[in-house]
């Protein structure tokens, strides 16, 4: 047996960030991962002349050196700020509709509201209204995080009352704009269809559809990518990953790769301890769980050690949606075949609340598509005169689920052949260009993450079950969760939020 | 009970009773979902089962010197695979813990067993084992059905050229028995180069296939100058395809046979003008002559035998050994797939010393960043450390 301060299960984006944080904090740490490769999401593979990046689209939170964000801070504190070579992403997106035309965002709040006015002139108002909008939620939003943190106990009924009347006071947008999803808060400024699906086409971040994705989210989304652009990375999101573990280890933290948590100990009602997959014990005084709160509960504790009030609080969440992902190495240029804009999403039609319906069938049909030209911001990915593309739609795993095992090769590659149709249309020639493809379906994403539905992002992040109601708590006295079911999903949230776990861990331990 | 101030906050909101009560009523009306915690582990079971338990069923000589060793299920079970994809077999020899990736030879349109065609090779370790030692009834664990030697539908041509070599031939006998028998529409042509008619595997079988499909044209190629072969002599090249195939340029090519023949022939496609996105190559294992590959150090003549250090052990590792070989017979446990570069199941990090990577690695770039090898096809040039 052998004892710890902390005990982290799964190398995950956060179980890495945590583990980190731990070991940087001088803390006896040692991480817990069942796959031969730390990352989780956050990973590549190799196809031919090809490395795919699997997850990242654009890292939040960097910052630039001279004014870094939280995220390159919290790197700096690893030590691995430099060892990577970051690349700026000059556009956030580009909206592509059906008929033909699109709209690309440049990251930066000034260029790209002169861009939209230039486009949609005759609201230029509501543009200007709405950018402004969004910058003062997330001001308010942060003077009054930064205003709770500071008091943590419940207040008297006295003060309760002052607050309950100054807070729309104080915080009006916030008050006004804190509940309403993306599509009501779109339907309050524009008219033109084609400029909601601009500004709002992070929902498939979230994986949630206009009509039921948190403004408040688009709004930081926004906000975020603006303030501190968005970066990609040289060598995929497995480099950072790997990165972040060479970190652990050099920070005096252990990292058990090939090595899954088989069972956490429960002894009296707490967490002490955890057996691996080999039967060895490991104890320690806390533990975090990076994996969903469904498999922490439900697959690592006996049956009666399951707390009643662990059930209870979980029930209203529902597992999130996952993705059929292809990921496609091409023998041309992403000019040969018109790839401009690293990241686009493309529309079947300008009613993305309807075409959103079809994700909860088998087979893409008029699901938005997301496309991804890593080439374009980093040519030097794969070899020169070839690039290398990720499309996809977001689809929940529930009707893969049904299959039959006899059935399912046959459903990936008509799902795959249903995505590349698609590409086909938008960019004639696409097909026969392909050197390299994979598919990933909702079960293969089950498979490596070990996720309830292939759930790509976690719980769904509607406005109920997100911002303020994260099921962040665990029920169980030395357990902590850190990864992104418990909080925003994504490469920076994540990270961020598993170093706040960490950090107030480590002050306990 | 008394308001939480979050909760008192949030009613100040626009919206902020609705959400409240809409959360106290989902969560009265929402049943208990903590049993889906376990549900991925047993559905991904079916499709990729984490190790499988076998039993030899059958054993059938195939040709000479060759043996399909046909494998059922101690559960009763097999996941569906692809046609072209392997299993990796663990065996235990003289006390050493080892394994050998092997084709599936039999078609994916039926799960009763696996077969693998087993051909013997030179001082072949566990070739040796199975085709002497193993008899009806003995079991075995393995993992897979893996591999990406495969047909993808979405972007090969229906036109399929398989260019096989000896032992080569076994997962083009899944993808062709698949297409004969289910009468898919696609059109193979076979090239099978062999030393002599006797070497080759399932030359009766294939003769006959050709004779009885019109869609399968199969042309074996002995290279043995006295053998009394009266068809194609030599060795596949270019010229030879050029001849055999109808169209060169609407196919898709498949190579798989000794690195040799597998170099050679994707040489031959690429002066053919046969662009990389029609040619698939299936990997095969570590080669036993790897001192004659190019850039290995020529001081070295693969019999020196250098420290392994890994963690507080330290074990003998010989130069023309791969890692993982010296680890295993030193009964280290190493997770490990393929045993051909690229599955990564047996990336090991290089913390000192020098290794040869042998061709067909497939290392990420993080790798290549942070000292990651696939210890499979790594050999040691000096004393070196390891970290698993």
């Amino acid at each position: 047996m052998q004892n710890y301060d902390v005990i982290v299960i799964g190398a995950g984006n956060g179980g890495l960030a945590a583990a980190a944080t731990l070991a940087e904090k001088g803390k006896k740490v040692i991480l817990f991962e069942r796959h031969n490769i730390p990352g989780g999401c956050g990973t590549s593979f190799c196809r031919g002349r090809f490395e795919f990046e699997v997850a990242l689209h654009q890292l939040s939170s960097m910052g630039t050196p001279e004014k870094p964000g939280p995220l390159r801070e919290q790197f700096r504190r690893y030590g691995i700020e430099e060892q990577i070579e970051w690349v700026e992403i000059k556009e956030l997106f580009r909206v592509n509709f059906p008929d033909g035309t699109g709209i690309s965002l440049p990251a930066d709040r000034k260029e790209c509201e002169a861009h939209l006015c230039k486009e949609f002139p005759q609201e230029k108002d509501a543009i200007l209204r709405y950018f402004e909008t969004v910058y003062s939620f997330c001001a308010e939003s942060a003077a009054f995080a930064e205003k709770s943190a500071q008091s943590t106990d419940e207040p008297g009924a006295v003060k309760k009352t002052i607050m309950k009347l100054g807070f729309p006071k104080l915080y009006p947008t916030l008050a006004k704009y804190a509940l309403k999803s993306t599509q009501e808060v779109l339907d309050e400024f524009f008219k033109a269809p084609k400029l909601q699906l601009a500004l709002s086409a992070y929902w498939c971040f979230m994986g949630m559809p206009p009509s039921r994705f948190p403004w408040s989210i688009l709004a930081k989304c926004t906000n975020i990518y603006m303030e501190d652009k968005p970066f990609y990375l040289k060598g995929t999101s497995m480099v950072m990953n790997q990165a972040i573990m060479e970190a652990v280890g050099r920070m005096g933290g252990v990292v058990r790769l090939n090595c899954g948590v088989e069972r956490i100990i429960i002894e009296n009602g707490k967490a002490v301890g955890i057996i691996d997959e080999n039967g060895e014990e490991y104890r320690a005084k806390k533990i975090v769980s990076n994996i969903s709160p469904l498999a922490t509960y439900g697959a690592l504790l006996d049956e009666k050690d399951i707390p009643e009030s662990a059930r209870e609080y979980l029930k209203p969440y529902t597992v999130g949606i996952s993705a059929i992902t292809c990921f496609i190495g091409l023998d041309c240029t992403p000019e040969e075949i018109g790839f401009t804009t690293s990241f686009t999403l493309n529309y079947e039609s300008l009613n993305a609340n309807e075409d959103f319906k079809d994700a909860y069938k088998l087979l893409p049909e008029n699901d938005p598509l997301v496309a991804t030209c890593y080439t374009v911001d980093d040519p030097s990915i794969s070899p020169a005169g070839t690039s290398i593309i990720t499309a996809g739609t977001l689809q929940y795993g529930e009707e893969w689920e049904k299959l039959t095992p006899e059935q399912y090769y046959e459903k990936k590659y008509e799902a795959g052949r249903r995505i590349v149709e698609r590409l086909e249309k938008m960019y004639p020639g696409f097909s026969e260009h392909i050197e390299e493809m994979e598919i990933a379906t909702p079960l293969t994403h089950m498979r490596y993450l070990g996720h309830p539905g292939g759930a790509i992002y976690g719980y769904e992040q509607d406005v109920m079950s997100s911002v303020f109601f994260f099921p962040a708590e665990s029920m169980i006295p030395n357990l902590e969760f850190a990864s992104g079911w418990v909080n925003a999903c994504g490469f920076g949230p994540n990270y961020m939020f598993a170093d706040k776990v960490a950090t107030s861990l480590a002050s306990e331990v | 009970m008394a308001k939480t101030i979050k909760d008192t906050l949030i009613g100040t909101l626009v919206y902020g009773k609705e959400v409240l009560e809409d959360i106290r009523i989902t969560r009265k009306v929402s049943p208990d979902k903590m049993s889906l915690g376990k549900e991925p582990g047993t559905r991904i079971a079916q499709l990729h089962a984490k190790e499988l338990s076998l039993v030899v069923s059958a054993i059938f000589d195939t040709g000479k010197n060759a043996k399909t060793l046909r494998l059922s299920s101690k559960t009763g079970y097999l996941p569906p695979f692809e046609a072209g994809q392997y299993i990796n077999i663990f065996t235990e020899i003289e006390g050493v813990r080892t394994s050998r990736p092997y084709s599936i030879s039999s078609s994916p349109r039926q799960r009763a067993y696996y077969d693998i065609t087993v051909a013997r090779t030179e001082g072949g370790f566990v070739s040796d084992y199975l085709l002497d030692k193993v008899k009806v009834g003995d079991e075995f664990s393995a993992n897979g059905p893996a591999g990406v030697f495969r047909f993808q539908p979405v972007f090969h041509k229906k036109h399929s050229v398989f260019l096989a070599g000896g032992s080569g031939i076994t997962p083009f006998m899944s993808m062709l028995r698949e297409i004969l028998e289910a009468h898919l529409d696609r059109q193979v042509t076979m090239l099978y180069g062999c030393r002599s008619v006797k070497a080759a595997l399932f030359h009766e079988e294939l003769s006959a296939y050709a004779k009885e499909f019109p869609n399968f044209s199969y042309h074996l190629v002995v290279s043995d100058e006295g053998d009394s072969w009266t068809g194609e002599k030599g060795f596949i090249d270019g010229k030879l395809i050029s001849k055999l195939v109808s169209d060169i340029n609407e196919a898709t090519y498949y190579i798989c046979g000794p690195q040799v023949m597998n170099d050679f022939c994707k040489k031959e496609l690429e002066a053919m003008g046969i662009p990389e996105k029609r040619i698939r190559r299936e990997m095969f294992g570590a080669r036993r002559d790897i001192e004659q590959e190019d850039g290995w150090p020529k001081e070295l003549s693969g019999q020196e035998v250098f420290k392994l250090t890994v963690g507080d052990k330290v074990i003998e590792a010989k130069a023309n050994e791969s890692i993982l070989t010296s680890l295993e017979r030193s009964g280290v446990r190493v997770n490990v797939c393929c045993r051909s570069g690229e599955c990564s199941l047996c990336r090991v990090k290089l913390i000192s010393g020098r290794v040869f990577l042998s061709k067909g690695i497939m290392l990420r770039m993080a790798d290549e960043k942070f000292g990651y090898i696939h210890s499979c096809k790594a050999y040691p040039i000096s004393d070196i450390e390891i970290g698993l």
